[in-house]
C-alpha cells in the first residue's frame, strides 16, 4: 500500500458534480447501442434485432440511428443525438465487471462496492470517494441518493441522504407548531449527524420553491427518473454543495416480451433518453462542471430467448455525458458476437472494466487523490474519454 | 377452533349489526373489544429488544405477559400459534372480501369489461389486511414469519396478473406454510401461479427455455448465490421447468403442467441425471433443493439476520442449519434455535419502515383501520408487495438509514391525529399511570416506546426545549411523544 493513504488529507478543490445513473435489472445494451455492422447480431436476434440504419425493408422510424458506421442508437434513444453531435456524449461498449455469477444481486452489490468479491471493503465506492476527498464542503447535501432509500454505493463515513421529493421535504405545520417540533427534534438528535443534516436540508430546501421551478425548453419526462434529474438540476443551480447525485432507473430485467422497436424496454429507453436530454438542455450553463455516467450490473444474452426477451448475460455498456467528455465516439475494444467471441452461455465479453471509466472520472474530474482506496482490487487503465 | 361464549356473543352482535356497519373497519374494531391497558414498568434492554424481535412492537399487555412467563414459554406459546385465540383479529378482517376468493373470482371482480381491469382494489385490500394482522393479531411471531417469507418469496404485485394472483399466493403459499415445513412452502411456491407469472416461467418452453425462475429458485429461494450451482445448472433446471404454466381460461389462474411445452430430453442438475419424467423432473429437483445443506445454511443465516443481527454469530447459524437438516426443514424447530439460543446475541437492527409504523401504533394502542398508511410506506420505501425485484425488501440496517424525513412526518401526523382512520388516545393510555406531572408522563411514554425512561437530564432538556418554543404542558407532551417516535433510539429495534 503506498504511503499516500496515511498522509494527512489536504483540502482539494471541488471538481465536477457527478451524477451516477444505475440501470437496475441488467439492461440489454445490444439493443441500446446496436452493432448494426455485425451480421451475427441479426442472426442472434431474428425477432428483437433493431434494423440497420439503411434497411429499406424496415420503416424509417424502426431503424437504428447510425453513430459511426458500425454502431447505431435504438430509435427510442433519439433524444440523445443532440448531445452526441455536440460531442458531449460518449459510449463505452462491452464494459462491465469481472463477476460472472449472472446474479443481479451479487453483481449490483459488488459493483456498488467497487470490489471483486465479498472480502473487499463493505462501504460503497462513492462513499469511499467522498471519504478520501476532503473538499472542505460540510454541506448535508454533499451526496444525495434520489429515491426513498440511499443507494448502496453511497454508504460510508460521509452521511448521504435519500431525497424522494424536494416539494414534500417539510413537516407541514403552522409556524408555531413547527418551531416546537424543530426544538424537540434538534434536542433528540443532538448527537446524531444524520438527524442534524436532515434538519439543515429541510431548511435549505424550503428556499428552493420547487413547484415554481422553470423547466428548460426540453421538458423532463413526468416520471420518477425525470423528477430525480430535475431535482438534481435544482440542487446544482441552487449551489447547496451537491457533489454526487445517485439515481436509479429500474425495470431492465427483460426476460419476457421486452419489445424491439416499441414496448417495455423501448419505453424505458425513452425515459432514460428523454430525461438525459432534458437535463443536458437544462444544465447548459453548468455543463463544464458536470459529469454524468450510466451503468448497469451486467448485460444480457446475445441471442434472444423464446419469449421475445433476453436472459442474463455479461458485457454491458456505460455512457458519459458532460462538458469535458470527448464525446461523439464509441470507446472500448469490440469483442464481436460470433461463436468463439462470445463468452459463457453466449454473452458479450467484457473488454473494459467499469472501474477504468469511474477511475478516470474520479482522477480527472473530481480531483480524487487516492483512487486506489476507492477501487482497491483494481489497477485502472485510462481510456482518455475525458479532458 | 371452537368459539368461546364471548366470541359467540360478539359474532351474534356482529350479524345483527352487519347491515349498518358493512364496510366500516373501525366499527369491527369496536366490536372486537378494547385492547386492555395495564400499567407498565421499565424493561431491561435485553427483554425490550427480545420483545421487539418477537412482535411488531410490544403492546402493554404483551409486555406484562412476557415478564410473567419469560422468553422460553413466550416462544413456545407463539410457535403453537393455532392455539392462540385470534378471533378479535379475524373479526376485523371480515370486511376484506377478497382474501378468501380463488383466482377465478378475483379475476371476475376486477374485470371491468369495457374499462379494462381494476388493478388497485385487490392489492390494496391485501396490503391493508397485512397491516391489520400485524397490528391486531395475537399470533405475532406467525405474522413476522409471514412477512419474512413474503420477502423471501417476493412477488411484485403489479406485474401481469400478479395483482390478483398474489392474494392466492399469500393465502395458499405464505400463510399456509409460514410456520410449517420449508419443503412444503417451497413446493407450494413453485406451483404458485403468481410466482410463475412474476418470474416468467409461463414463457419457459422447450427449445426456448427462459431462465428467470430457475435461477432465482436456486439463488434466492434455496441455495444462495454461493451455494454451489453453476450457470449450466440454471439452464438445465430451466429445461426441467418447461411446461410449468398457468391456465389462461377455464379454471383461470390455476397451475397447469403443459406436456406439449415440456422438453423431455436428458438433463443433469447438480450432478444428478434427470429425464423423461414430465412434471416430476422439476419436482425431483425441488426435493433436492429443499433438503440441500446449502439451503439449510442459507435459510438459517437469513432467519438469524432477521431476528438476531446483521452479522449473526456463525455458531447459531450452523446449529440452526443442522436442525434444519435433521428435521427436514421444520421451520418452528429452526426458529427455536435462533430465538432461544440466539436472541442473547441480538444487536441493534434498524427498523424497516413498516416495522417503524407498526411499532408506534401497537405500543401506543392506536386505533386504526390501516387504510391510510400506504402513502407513508411508499415514501419510506416499503409499500407492501411493491418491491420489483425477487430478492424482497432488504433486511440489513444500512439499507434503510439516511431517510429520516418521512419517518418524522409520520410521527407528527400520527400525534396530531392527522392520519385518516387513525386515532391515538394518549390520555386514556396514561390514565393508568399518570400523576399529572409532565416529567412523569414523559417518563411513562419513553418507557413504553424505548423500554425505559430517558435519563433525567435528557428528559428535562427536552421538556425545556419544547417549553422554550412556546408549548403548554398538554401540547408539550404530544410534541415530545412525536419526537420520541422520531428519535434515533426508536428507529432501532
Amino acid at each position: 500500500m503506498p504511503r499516500l493513504s496515511f498522509a494527512p488529507v489536504n483540502t482539494a478543490p471541488r471538481g465536477d458534480v457527478l451524477v451516477v445513473i444505475f440501470l437496475r435489472g441488467a439492461a440489454d445494451v445490444l439493443n441500446m447501442v446496436v452493432p448494426h455492422g455485425e451480421d451475427a447480431y441479426y442472426l442472434l436476434r431474428p425477432a428483437l434485432g433493431i434494423p440497420r440504419p439503411d434497411d429499406s425493408h424496415a420503416r424509417k422510424e424502426e431503424r437504428s440511428l447510425d453513430l459511426d458506421g458500425f454502431f447505431g442508437l435504438h430509435p427510442a434513444l433519439q433524444p440523445l443525438l443532440d448531445a452526441w453531435q455536440a460531442e458531449q456524449l460518449a459510449i463505452i461498449h462491452a464494459c462491465g465487471a469481472p463477476d460472472e455469477s449472472r446474479s443481479h444481486f451479487k453483481a449490483m452489490e459488488l459493483m456498488e462496492r467497487g470490489v471483486d468479491n465479498e472480502r473487499g471493503p463493505a462501504s460503497g465506492w462513492i462513499g469511499r470517494h467522498l471519504a478520501a476527498l476532503n473538499t472542505g464542503n460540510s454541506s448535508p447535501l454533499r451526496a444525495v441518493g434520489m429515491g426513498a432509500r440511499p443507494q448502496r454505493s453511497l454508504s460510508g463515513s460521509v452521511p448521504a441522504s435519500a431525497l424522494l421529493s424536494i416539494a414534500d421535504y417539510h413537516l407541514g405545520a403552522d409556524p408555531r407548531a413547527l418551531r416546537q417540533m424543530r426544538a424537540a427534534l434538534s434536542t433528540v438528535y443532538q448527537d446524531d449527524v444524520l438527524g442534524q443534516d436532515t434538519l439543515s436540508i429541510m431548511d435549505a430546501l424550503q428556499k428552493l420553491d420547487p413547484l415554481n421551478y422553470h423547466s428548460p425548453s426540453t421538458p423532463y419526462p413526468d416520471t420518477e427518473f425525470g423528477l430525480a434529474l430535475k431535482q438534481t438540476a435544482m440542487l446544482i443551480k441552487a449551489d447547496v454543495g451537491l457533489e454526487v447525485s445517485a439515481i436509479d432507473l429500474g425495470g431492465w430485467d427483460t426476460h419476457f416480451a421486452q419489445g424491439s422497436v416499441s414496448g417495455l424496454m423501448p419505453n424505458l429507453m425513452q425515459d432514460l433518453a428523454g430525461g438525459l436530454a432534458a437535463f443536458h438542455a437544462d444544465m447548459v450553463d453548468h455543463i463544464s462542471q458536470l459529469t454524468v455516467v450510466t451503468m448497469s450490473e451486467f448485460g444480457r444474452r446475445a441471442s434472444e430467448n423464446g419469449s421475445l426477451g433476453t436472459d442474463h448475460g455479461h458485457g454491458s455498456l456505460m455512457m458519459l455525458l458532460g462538458g469535458s467528455v470527448h464525446g461523439g465516439k464509441v470507446y472500448g475494444k469490440w469483442p464481436g458476437l460470433r461463436e468463439g467471441q462470445l463468452v459463457g452461455p453466449g454473452d458479450l465479453a467484457v473488454t473494459t472494466d467499469y472501474r477504468d471509466v469511474l477511475s478516470e472520472i474520479l482522477t480527472k474530474r473530481l480531483n480524487n487523490p487516492a483512487v486506489h482506496e476507492v477501487f482497491p482490487d483494481h489497477q485502472p487503465g485510462m481510456l482518455n474519454v475525458l479532458g | 377452533m371452537p368459539l368461546s361464549r364471548r366470541d359467540f356473543l360478539k359474532l351474534t352482535a356482529l350479524v345483527t349489526a352487519s347491515a349498518a356497519i358493512s364496510s366500516c373497519a373501525l366499527a369491527y374494531r369496536r366490536l372486537a373489544g378494547d385492547l386492555s391497558i395495564v400499567p407498565w414498568t421499565a424493561l431491561g434492554a435485553n427483554d425490550f429488544r427480545a420483545l421487539n424481535r418477537l412482535t411488531f412492537g410490544p403492546r402493554v399487555g404483551e409486555r406484562a405477559r412476557f415478564i410473567e412467563i419469560g422468553l422460553q414459554a413466550w416462544v413456545e406459546e407463539q410457535l403453537d400459534f393455532g392455539s392462540i385465540n385470534d378471533f378479535d383479529c379475524d373479526l376485523q378482517l371480515l370486511p376484506f372480501n377478497t382474501l378468501q376468493m380463488d383466482a377465478n373470482e378475483l379475476e371476475g371482480i376486477s374485470n371491468q369489461l369495457f374499462d379494462g381491469y381494476d388493478r388497485e382494489t385487490i392489492p390494496n385490500e391485501l396490503r391493508q389486511a397485512a397491516l391489520m394482522r400485524q397490528l391486531y393479531s395475537k399470533r405475532q411471531l406467525y405474522e413476522i414469519m409471514v412477512e419474512f417469507w413474503s420477502d423471501h418469496f417476493n412477488i411484485f404485485i403489479d406485474k401481469g396478473n400478479g395483482f390478483y394472483l398474489k392474494t392466492v399466493d399469500d393465502r395458499e403459499v405464505i400463510r399456509k406454510h409460514a410456520l410449517g415445513s420449508f419443503r412444503d412452502l417451497l413446493w407450494a411456491s413453485a406451483h404458485s401461479p403468481a410466482m410463475m407469472i412474476y418470474l416468467d416461467n409461463q414463457a419457459n418452453e422447450k427449445s426456448h427455455p427462459n431462465e428467470n425462475y430457475a435461477r432465482e429458485l436456486m439463488e434466492l429461494h434455496t441455495l444462495g448465490v454461493d451455494g454451489g450451482y453453476t450457470q449450466q445448472d440454471v439452464m438445465e433446471l430451466a429445461r426441467c421447468l418447461t411446461g410449468w404454466n398457468v391456465r389462461d381460461h377455464f379454471w383461470l389462474g390455476d397451475f397447469v403442467f403443459k406436456d406439449e411445452m415440456h422438453d423431455p430430453g436428458p438433463k443433469k442438475v447438480l450432478g444428478v441425471p434427470i429425464s423423461g419424467a414430465g412434471i416430476q423432473e422439476a419436482e425431483q429437483v425441488i426435493e433436492m433443493l429443499a433438503a440441500h445443506p446449502a439451503a439449510a445454511h442459507f435459510i438459517s443465516a437469513k432467519l438469524a439476520r432477521r431476528f438476531i443481527a446483521d452479522e449473526p454469530p456463525r455458531e447459531i447459524i450452523e446449529k440452526a442449519a443442522q436442525i434444519f437438516l435433521n428435521t427436514r426443514g421444520d421451520i418452528s424447530s429452526v426458529l427455536r434455535v435462533i430465538l432461544l439460543d440466539g436472541l442473547k446475541f441480538a444487536q441493534p437492527k434498524y427498523k424497516r419502515p413498516a416495522n417503524f409504523i407498526l411499532s408506534s401504533l401497537r405500543i401506543l394502542n392506536v386505533e386504526t383501520d390501516a387504510a391510510a398508511f400506504n402513502e407513508y410506506l411508499l415514501r419510506m420505501g416499503q409499500l407492501y408487495f411493491n418491491w420489483t425485484t425477487p430478492d424482497g425488501y432488504p433486511d440489513h440496517s444500512a439499507a434503510w438509514q439516511g431517510s429520516l424525513m418521512p419517518r418524522w412526518q409520520f410521527a407528527f401526523d400520527l400525534i396530531r391525529n392527522d392520519i385518516k382512520g387513525t386515532k391515538h388516545n394518549l390520555n386514556a393510555l396514561l390514565e393508568v399511570s399518570s400523576t399529572g406531572i409532565l416529567q412523569d408522563d414523559v417518563d411513562a411514554v419513553a418507557s413504553l416506546l424505548l423500554g425505559a425512561p430517558l435519563e433525567a437530564l435528557r428528559r428535562d432538556r427536552l421538556i425545556d426545549a419544547v417549553h422554550a418554543a412556546g408549548a403548554a404542558d398538554e401540547e408539550a407532551l404530544q410534541i415530545i411523544t412525536a419526537s420520541l417516535i422520531a428519535s434515533p433510539a426508536f428507529q432501532w429495534r
